[in-house]
């Protein structure tokens, strides 16, 4: 009987491991097709677009576009942002969600609640307010404007926050014995057991800022303020869809580079991430 | 004595020297149509480039290289689906371009909101004579009885045609011309005719709202009876009239028929078209230049290519237009030699109006259209009336909102059978609403 149901078990598993092997294959075909489409010729491509061998093969597009003198500019300056980015969300959100875990004051519930809200709470509400405030005070095409509206993330206090109250509050109890202060028990103690979920959060953050769009478009106007994902943007010709599908892909597959290798590198702790967030 | 003539005559040049010097600009220009400096960053002559993108760059670099003020043009460039909000924040974030393109279509949120620099007496002083202009082109240029823009062409729908396919129909007449339709009914029936004799579809057009194809060719419908979908004065729609109907019904039957792909994007329209799966597509002055090419080329199946206009098919000539023009945004901090430079790159544009119009664009001058040469380039003896049939829809404000309002009502005729009257009665009712907003300064 128990080796019937573990034979049954076996199958199950292997019937799952395949089902989750097609599915894989599916989510990835776009992308093979994006990869494809960047090696063919713009010339080919707008008679057909199909297949998923690049044939005939070129590497022009990625060539025209790493010829550009732009493209280096733009790449650190997405850098600078994602990685700045990063590293204030990281500060914010572990400071604040620590506050909110383990100390108690003043209108702790209702600040709690107010920062919930802003969850709620469509970036595109608050847009023009925003752009105009950062005019007034003369500092879009700045790094720190592109930086400075994604800094407060609910999500990342919230993230945060939720792990802070997972630990366990003997060991606060036992550094306070020894008469550790509140922010050495957060830097010593709390902040190296929170680096699964500081990592996690730093990789979202990271991706979002390297692939936002619309607030670099409207704060970053000068051209040597683009981030990479405007600037590449900037050279497509009008038509480019179909005159210029293959450059458009090169550049489609040359942005998403560094987050690919990122989630490469990173991916045990975004699956834990997400698990994390998503069970807690 | 000698010797201080000689050092006089050198002050006096000096002078001079520096003083044209200090009048040099730098001019910040910000455009779309893509960046192609690997390909045209060092071509300082612009009857050597091709396409949108080659002849402005190389454009550029001539009036760099060969401007007497010793001016010069910095480019800028923008995703042409983000260039507007784009150019619009730069009036925040403070640094406005001193040139800029704009479509007409998009001209009259800017005016409305006072960020244009009156162009009429600046052309005047520069010698910029806008009689030239054809009158669709002037009009589309012009708010408030000014001139706020240099036209630099009119791009308009054509219908572009697979010849060997007509032939193949018999719509090829002995002269060697196409035969077109003349009404709806003709239409029709040469499309069923057309699609029996070749087993291809009669029609390839773009029909999943990203560029609103069909919309273009329902407003050349309407004003071919006479009729408009917008008022002149910018406060009323007409988009449920009789005209409309009629011209909605027609649209609908060519897809009911068959004669269509509903399913055709704007690259899968041309990618049937070229090839040779569609006898005709119904696209703009755009892409006659790469079709034409492409057909010389002989790497597609399209063989014998050629551009036509819109025929009359709901009464007298009409049809859809655009227009791309260069603006000077309105910015109280540029110095006068900066606007004086502006003036004299728009006025070197319009020098080289011809230039332009071999990617396949209108040009926007008579003096141009009358010309030999431009009637020498491919297709345009065809086409040499269009500017003249060409109409722009009246100048009002949130037009791409209309716009995109009607496509979407639009494509639920074809992509789920919204009747044609209920299609055009929730265009009209949602472009009130825009209308209302932009009449009370919503």
């Amino acid at each position: 009987m128990t080796a019937a149901r573990s034979g049954w078990a076996l199958w199950g598993d292997r019937l799952l491991l395949a089902v989750t092997v097609l599915v894989a294959i599916l989510w990835l075909l776009p992308v093979i097709w994006v990869v494809a489409m960047s090696l063919k010729p713009n010339a080919v491509l707008q008679q057909s677009t199909w297949g998923f061998i690049p044939m005939p093969f070129t590497l022009e597009n990625y060539a025209n576009l790493l010829q550009l003198a732009t493209v280096p500019r733009w790449l650190v300056n997405s850098l600078i942002v994602a990685v700045g980015m990063t590293l204030l969300v990281l500060v914010v959100s572990s400071l604040a969600g620590y506050a909110f875990a383990r100390l108690q004051f003043p209108f702790k519930r209702a600040i709690f609640v107010l920062m919930i809200a802003g969850l709620m709470i469509p970036e595109q509400a608050v847009f023009l307010p925003l752009h105009q405030m950062f005019a007034s005070w003369g500092i879009h095409n700045t790094h720190a404007a592109l930086m400075m509206p994604r800094v407060a993330v609910p999500i990342g206090v919230f993230l945060m926050m939720q792990f802070f109250r997972a630990v366990p509050r003997e060991l606060e109890e036992a550094a306070e014995l020894d008469h550790a202060s509140r922010f050495t028990i957060f830097w010593r103690i709390m902040l190296p057991l929170s680096v699964p979920a500081l990592t996690t959060l730093g990789l979202f953050t990271f991706i979002h800022a390297w692939n936002d769009f619309l607030w670099p478009l409207v704060s970053a106007t000068d051209a040597d303020m683009y981030t990479v994902t405007v600037g590449l943007a900037s050279i497509q010709g009008n038509f480019a869809f179909t005159e210029g599908l293959g450059s458009v892909m090169a550049s489609a597959v040359f942005a998403s580079l560094p987050i690919v290798l990122l989630f490469l590198i990173f991916q045990r702790f975004i699956v834990a991430g997400v698990a994390m967030s998503a069970g807690k | 004595m000698h010797r201080s003539k000689a050092l006089a005559a050198l002050a006096l040049t000096t002078a001079l020297t520096t003083g044209g010097a200090a009048g040099a600009a730098e001019i910040q220009l910000m455009r779309f149509f893509g960046d192609c400096q690997n390909d045209y960053g060092s071509v300082n002559d612009a009857s050597e480039a091709n396409g949108e993108c080659g002849i402005i760059t190389a454009l550029v670099n001539e009036f760099n290289a060969t401007n007497q003020g010793g001016h010069t043009v910095t480019v800028q460039t923008a995703e042409w689906g983000a260039y507007y909000d784009l150019l619009t924040a730069t009036f925040q974030t403070g640094n406005i371009p001193d040139v800029a393109v704009m479509h007409s279509s998009v001209m009259p949120d800017f005016v409305s909101r006072d960020l244009l620099t009156p162009l009429g007496p600046l052309f005047q002083e520069a010698g910029i004579d806008t009689a030239d202009f054809v009158p669709a082109a002037l009009q589309n240029a012009s708010a408030n009885d000014e001139v706020y823009a240099l036209p630099f062409d009119l791009h308009a729908l054509l219908f572009h045609i697979n010849v060997d396919l007509m032939e193949q129909a018999g719509f090829v007449n002995e002269d060697g011309t196409v035969r077109l339709p003349t009404s709806p009914e003709e239409f029709i029936e040469m499309g069923k005719q057309f699609e029996e004799a070749t087993g291809q579809n009669f029609i390839a057009v773009e029909s999943q709202s990203a560029e609103g194809m069909m919309v273009r060719f329902f407003n050349s419908l309407v004003w071919q009876q006479g009729s408009t979908t917008l008022a002149d004065d910018g406060t009323s729609a007409n988009l449920n009239g009789p005209e409309a109907l009629a011209a909605a019904t027609f649209i609908k039957q060519i897809y009911d028929e068959g004669l269509a792909d509903p399913g055709l994007d704007y690259p899968g329209a041309e990618q049937a078209f070229l090839n040779g799966q569609a006898g005709i597509i119904i696209n703009g002055t755009w892409v006659v230049d790469s079709y034409n090419a492409q057909a010389e080329g002989g790497s597609v199946p399209l063989q014998n290519y050629v551009a036509t206009n819109v025929p009359a098919l709901m009464g007298e000539e009409a049809v859809w237009a655009d227009s791309h023009m260069w603006v000077i945004p309105r910015d109280e901090s540029r110095a006068p030699e900066e606007q004086e430079a502006a003036v004299a790159f728009l006025t070197f544009l319009n020098d080289n109006n011809f230039e332009w119009s071999r990617t396949g664009h209108l040009s926007v001058r008579q003096s141009v259209i009358d010309s030999p040469e431009f009637a020498a380039l491919p297709h345009r003896a065809n086409i040499s009336n269009t500017s003249q049939i060409a109409r722009a829809v009246p100048t009002t404000q949130n037009q791409r909102s209309i716009y995109n309002a009607i496509m979407s009502d639009f494509n639920a005729m074809w992509l789920t059978g919204a009747e044609p009257q209920a299609a055009l009665d929730s265009a009209q009712s949602q472009v009130e609403r825009i209308l209302r907003r932009a009449n009370r300064g919503g």
